[in-house]
């Protein structure tokens, strides 16, 4: 296989694989890629094959663009689909990723619910509301239960207000959730675009 | 029987907090050698290599530069080369400025600090284990 077929080979995978961005951004890591190649293949004692091995594997290389971009992107974004892609890929690298990534879920979900719940209320007033009964609150869309009858053991409380509750505390958990999400990318953001494998060799830093 | 992949082992040691500790260094490291003008990639790699024996894979340094970036940190531009084929050097700006600033007077502090906490047991080390 002649080397430039082996190059060409190499940046068609990287292209492939650099997905979600415009193509003059992916066409320009591609051809600062193909010039590293050309130097550093040209250096004394290297050549195409070792430079490429230097790299590391093309989807793995694209990987780490992608992630980089997207962290950088949920950073400031108030996207809960950018952030949650974000998250769910920071999952794939370790504990601490998978931990932020159930933070992210549980927190949409929350908010979400609300949100729902108010949406639901006018349809079914009956059955949608803030349950009392002994021993036991809840939050709920219960088929069955009565919001009239405050002597049964379980009756809903709020009435009509269970809209707007409802809708600040579904709005403040996506808001908080957001937030604390960016807060913990920002703040780990050096640690998410390398995946458990990176080419890292490094030499320790004298402290 | 296969032998172990020393290399492999090396990076996935138990002392993970090494490695996320080198991570960690890399976004001052390379901010730090744009510090006197703009670099091109593989010039930033020769750079970490010689002044801090950061020797990292050579695929690691374009995504990480690609989000300085992606953040202000630091701009881009393609230079016709001496060598025949035009290069993509990088500067820092002045938000890329500031942060290593900042990241510097931390780090100093920080290994300052350590520095002392950790000068006894280099020191019993030396003398339990004499060269």
């Amino acid at each position: 296989m002649t080397t430039e077929i082996q190059v060409n080979g190499y940046l068609a995978r990287l292209r492939a694989s650099l997905t979600g961005m415009t193509v003059a951004e992916r066409e320009d890591i591609v051809e600062e890629i193909r010039m590293h190649i050309r130097e550093r293949s040209g250096d004394p004692g290297t050549n195409v094959e070792a430079a490429l091995a230097g790299l590391g594997p093309a989807d793995e290389l694209a990987q780490q663009y992608r992630t980089g971009l997207l962290v950088q992107r949920a950073r400031t974004s108030i996207s809960p689909v950018v952030i949650l892609r974000a998250a769910l890929r920071w999952a794939t690298t370790g504990v601490e990723g998978f931990i932020v990534f159930m933070i992210a879920i549980i927190g949409y979900a929350m908010g979400g619910g609300f949100i729902l719940l108010a949406m639901v209320k006018p349809f079914f007033p009956a059955n949608t509301g803030f349950w009392v009964g002994p021993d036991q609150f809840s939050f709920s869309f219960r088929l069955g239960a009565t919001m009239t009858n405050p002597a049964s053991p379980v009756h809903e409380v709020l009435g009509w207000w269970l809209i707007p509750v409802c809708l600040v505390i579904g709005s403040l958990s996506l808001v908080a959730t957001t937030k604390l999400l960016q807060f913990l990318m920002g703040r780990f953001h050096w640690k998410v675009p390398f995946t458990a494998n990176a080419h890292v060799r490094t030499a320790m830093m004298a402290l | 029987m296969a032998q172990p992949d020393h290399s492999t082992t090396e990076i996935e040691s138990p002392d993970k907090w090494e490695a996320q500790m080198r991570k960690g260094c890399l976004e001052m490291a390379v901010l730090a050698s744009l510090w006197h003008g703009r670099l091109y990639g593989l010039e930033i790699l020769r750079v970490l290599e010689r002044d801090s024996s950061l020797v990292l894979a050579e695929g690691t340094i374009y995504p990480i530069l690609n989000r300085l970036r992606a953040e202000g940190l630091v701009e881009s531009q393609w230079v016709e080369a001496e060598a025949g084929h035009p290069r993509k050097y990088y500067e820092l700006t002045q938000s890329g400025r500031d942060r290593a600033t900042r990241m510097a007077e931390t780090w100093t502090r920080f290994s300052a600090g350590l520095g002392y906490l950790i000068e006894p047991v280099l020191k019993d080390r030396r003398v339990e284990q004499p060269l």
